[in-house]
């Protein structure tokens, strides 16, 4: 049975699902919900995701049957249909998606029924059941994939060898994730592929469309967007691979040689990319050799936040920056399977570091977990302790960053005191840009 | 108006007759409000507003030394995840030692949609009591724990017993109402229930000090609770404070950012003032009949004439007319000749507004006062105390009569096809859907903000100093008209901007 969750790092699913719709491109989320439904989650979705903005068709302008008594005593489809007869009149788009809330799911409306009335029609219509009791934003995430493999994209049989789809970045949750994407991608493409991310630069719906010709699905994670490529393997035959969020060197090489292992690729061409990659990402990080030794920059770490990042940031603190991240607090919603998954990618490090792995989703719990793994200081003159600390974490963990007096950089969800443009972590350049804003926070008030 | 015996307030399109839908002229509304044919119209295409429970967060995001917890699927009050930060500076201005937002969401799941979430309930405010020993658990209900018949009430009640904080339940379930503004009816019937008043029946002491009881009866008859709103800045407070407090009053301020046992006593004041109908009407007509404290709700104090207005209704109260007016006529006089460049720079400049009704209609009062001129209005909802202050403006400002009114909450469909149509040199509106008419190319003035002032006669200053700075350089939305464009469909403008309003019931 699940529990209460003390200030949550996450909106609903419903919220998931207009997050994930309102950044695929020319796709116009239909919200049929209870009326606050849609404002509720809309700053969470903006200013608690780096100010990301209201988006093509989102925020106050995002389309909903904003249902209140009468259609919950009466039933919403009727409205329904008039809402998406009056969206596709008054909002250009490609693509009308509509999700639910959880009234709505509860009275039993049939939101198929009214969508069956556009079929066949210049625009096309599809739809989900999202409403926010089903889980939190990942889950959003997943159905909004799911409803796409099954209901958009179209079946080829011919298979593209050079094409892969790349998806487990979630949107917004991911606060880089267009950054991300780019990054990713680009680590792709100089292994020769071409490839579809859905949300990231440049993309469009006609590539997601035909994205059934994929060679590979490749899934940058191991709990986000794995049962949509079960969907899309079972509809499409496209297998699919998980492998983590990678950042920096280390994460990176694992990352490659995973992907040429599963693509086939002749191992001496994914280490001649390695090479080139590692040679220009050392060219920088060695500039901060000085600083680092005459400051004495290497810190114990805390990491907070979700299953990609918690990993992908303690390797990269561990291996690539010779720190010490003692702690990874994850905060997702997991069964025991997907922890242990998790846990297991906290191993093998190449420093030999080991992080103590916690589920937990209350942010209270942060501070505990911290001084039960460093002690507590109870004034005595010798004392190892949590010192010199960093956290990494969201918004939310300042508040335990400013009752120990460690410094904080914000990089998981909700990042609501940074604005995040194009920026991303991942790759070798995303872990330049890390470094830049970690030692920026240490350097600081120099 | 007597609610309070009730577990939950009625919902303002019953108690005020709320209009939610309407296009016409300033005339048109305010003729058809007064004969009470202005009805709760809807619309065949909308858009996302938000519910009374997240504006019940307006409020209650700011109360100190609270854990709100927020009965719910993990998704309600989602907005507090970008609120922390905020509510936890503005917090530390009244107290430095303030914690910020504590909250806790009761994450109800498929599961307890079928068994019910009580459970869960009990253990959040038991954990809330013992993690934080705070001075009030604050337990806002929403939709789902409604329609499966969760029965905070009686949970509540049981709890009380066990935990040392006080317990306010919050009914703000949205899909109730459309109106968001109910949510400050709930949450001042919340606060009133459980929080005002409750330490009343301790044992008066055995010899009474008469001399204390008079200075204790003096100090209450001089002795006003301003009610404030979350949108107003700090020095706002500050500004309207030192105002009454040069007519010798002592101001107690509510309820926004103060501590739960601020509230206890708050019946024992001479008047309570608000400064925004649509947010206090609640509390002070019970304030009213329940312990007969009178109150002033007739205006916001922005702009000239009706911070004079706001400022000798209270005067009046207590026969201090003569001081105020030498106040007010010092004040107006140093303002107008700081306002003098300003005035010369936004003469004939022209300006729409957007957000509720209270500020949008005295806003446009100020503007006027500026040299602009008002081309239109766009208020969340529409009520008899719209009504009451478009009257005045209407009569001051004879023009006026003739802009255009759209009442909506958000809906910023309408806003476009308005905005394109009238093309103001500024948009004043509410934050949230400004960046629309950014969009559009025209340049935004935000209609409030928690860092700025805008009320009483520095608020006047400011709101022209500023408005001159943004009309200064209005590059950033030429930039953006440019390359940006909003999502409706290029015939749309030429439509009727009210062609998706239906009328309800026949007139
Ligand atoms: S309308 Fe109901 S379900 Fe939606 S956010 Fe408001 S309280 Fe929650």
């Amino acid at each position: 049975m699940s529990k209460f969750v003390e200030r949550p790092r996450y909106v609903c699913s419903l919220g998931g699902a207009v997050g994930t719709i309102k950044v695929l491109p020319r796709t116009v989320p239909i919200l049929h919900a209870a009326t606050g439904c849609g404002g509720n989650v809309a700053t969470a979705l903006n200013q608690a995701a780096g100010y990301m903005g209201s988006g093509y068709c989102a925020g106050q302008a995002l389309p909903s049957t904003n249902t209140s008594e009468r259609e919950i005593v009466f039933g919403g489809e009727e409205r329904l249909s008039e809402q998406i007869a009056n969206t596709i009149k008054l909002v250009d788009g490609d693509l009308y998606f509509v999700i639910t809330g959880c009234m709505v799911d509860m009275i039993g409306d049939n939101i198929h029924n009214s969508i069956k009335q556009f079929n066949g029609g210049k625009a096309r219509v599809i739809g989900a059941e999202t409403g926010g009791f089903r889980g939190n934003y990942y889950k959003g995430y997943e159905i909004v994939l799911k409803t796409l493999f099954q209901d958009f994209v179209e079946k080829n049989p011919a298979k593209d060898k050079g094409l892969v789809n790349l998806w487990g970045v979630v949107p917004i949750q991911d606060v880089f994730w267009k950054g991300n994407l780019t990054l990713i991608k680009d680590l792709l493409v100089k292994l020769g592929y071409r490839v579809n991310t859905f949300f990231g630069e440049g993309e469009t719906l006609e590539d997601l469309q035909n994205s059934a010709a994929a060679a590979l699905n490749i899934v940058v994670s191991d709990t986000f967007g794995v049962e949509a490529a079960q969907v899309f393997e079972e509809v499409h035959s496209v297998p699919y691979i998980t492998v983590p969020f990678p950042i920096g060197d280390h994460g990176s090489q694992r990352f490659l040689r995973a992907i040429g292992n599963a693509l086939g690729i002749e191992k001496a061409f994914v280490e001649k990319v390695i090479k080139e990659e590692q040679a220009r990402y050392y060219s920088y990080f060695e500039r901060i050799a000085d600083v680092y030794s005459d400051l004495d920059l290497q810190r114990y770490a805390v990491v907070v936040g979700d299953s990609n990042y918690t990993q992908a940031l303690a390797r990269f603190l561990a291996d690539d920056l010779g720190w010490l991240p003692g702690l990874a607090v994850v905060t997702d919603f997991l069964d025991d399977e997907q922890k242990d998954t998790v846990r297991g990618q906290f191993n093998g490090y190449e420093s030999g570091i080991e992080a103590e792995v916690v589920f937990d989703t209350d942010a209270s719990n942060v501070g505990k977990y911290i001084a039960r793994h460093w002690g507590q200081s109870r004034g005595q003159r010798y004392f190892e302790g949590f010192n010199p600390g960093f956290i990494l974490g969201s918004a939310i963990d300042r508040d335990i960053a400013e009752k120990l007096g460690v410094p904080q950089l914000t990089v998981t969800y909700p990042i609501s005191n940074r604005v995040v443009l194009d920026r991303g972590y991942a790759g070798y350049s995303g872990a330049l840009r890390l470094t830049e804003d970690i030692l920026s926070v240490l350097v600081g008030n120099r | 108006m007597d609610y309070i015996k009730e577990k939950t307030p009625p919902i303002r399109e019953e108690r005020l007759g709320a209009c939610m839908a309407f296009g016409g002229s300033c005339c048109d509304i305010s003729n058809q409000s007064k004969k009470g044919c202005l009805f709760n119209n809807n619309r065949t295409f909308s858009q996302s507003q938000g519910c009374q429970l997240t504006l019940s967060l307006a409020i209650l995001n700011t109360i100190r030394d609270s854990v709100i917890i927020v009965h719910s699927p993990i998704g309600c009050g989602a907005n507090l995840v970008a609120q922390a930060g905020v509510s936890k500076g503005y917090q530390k201005l009244r107290d430095p030692n303030a914690f910020g937002l504590r909250w806790i969401n009761t994450n109800l799941d498929e599961v307890d949609v079928i068994n019910g979430g009580e459970e869960k309930l009990r253990s959040a405010i038991l954990y809330a009591d013992r993690e934080y020993r705070p001075s009030a658990i604050i337990v806002m209900n929403s939709c789902v724990p409604a329609l499966i018949g969760d029965d905070i009430d009686t949970l509540i009640e049981e709890l009380q017993q066990q935990v040392a904080a006080r317990i306010v339940p919050v009914h703000c379930e949205g899909f109730k109402t459309r109106i968001q503004a109910t949510a400050y009816d709930a949450v001042y019937h919340g606060i009133l229930r459980t929080l005002v008043g409750i330490e009343e029946e301790e044992a008066d002491p055995v010899i009474i000090d008469e001399l204390e009881e008079l200075k204790k009866r003096y100090r209450i008859s001089r002795t006003v609770n301003v009610l404030n709103v979350s949108s107003m800045s700090r020095s706002d407070e500050q500004g309207l404070v030192k105002l009454l407090q040069s007519l010798d009053l002592n101001v107690r301020i509510l309820p926004c950012y103060a501590h739960p046992d601020d509230f206890e006593d708050s019946f024992e004041a001479a008047l309570n003032v608000s400064i925004c109908a649509t947010h206090d009407d609640y509390f002070v007509e019970h304030m009213k009949s329940k312990y007969g404290v009178p109150f002033i709700l007739r205006t916001i104090p922005i702009g000239i004439a009706n911070t004079n207005k706001w400022l000798l209704d209270i005067a009046r109260f207590f026969g201090m007319e003569e001081q105020a007016q030498k106040l007010i006529d010092s004040e107006v006089r140093e303002l107008n000749q700081a306002l003098a460049p300003y005035r010369q720079f936004l003469q004939g400049k022209t300006a729409f507004l957007g957000g509720g009704e209270i500020r949008i209609i005295t806003t446009a009062e100020l503007l006027h006062s500026l040299g602009m001129e008002v081309l239109g209005l766009r208020g969340f909802h529409f009520d008899r105390y719209g009504e009451g202050l478009l009257e005045e403006l209407m009569a001051e400002i004879p023009e006026s009569e003739k802009a255009i009114i759209n009442i909506g909450t958000g809906q910023p469909f309408e806003q476009a096809n308005l905005l394109s149509r009238y093309k103001p040199d500024v948009f004043v509106g509410h934050p949230g859907g400004n960046g629309w008419a950014n969009k559009q190319g025209i340049p935004v003035f935000p209609l409030f903000g928690q860092a700025y002032d805008y009320m009483g006669y520095v608020g006047v200053y400011e709101v022209a100093r500023r408005l001159t700075r943004t009309l200064k350089n209005t590059s950033y939305s030429q930039n953006l008209v440019k390359h940006v464009r909003l999502p409706y469909r290029q015939d749309w403008y030429a439509e009727d901007p009210f062609a998706y309003i239906k009328q309800d019931l026949a007139l």
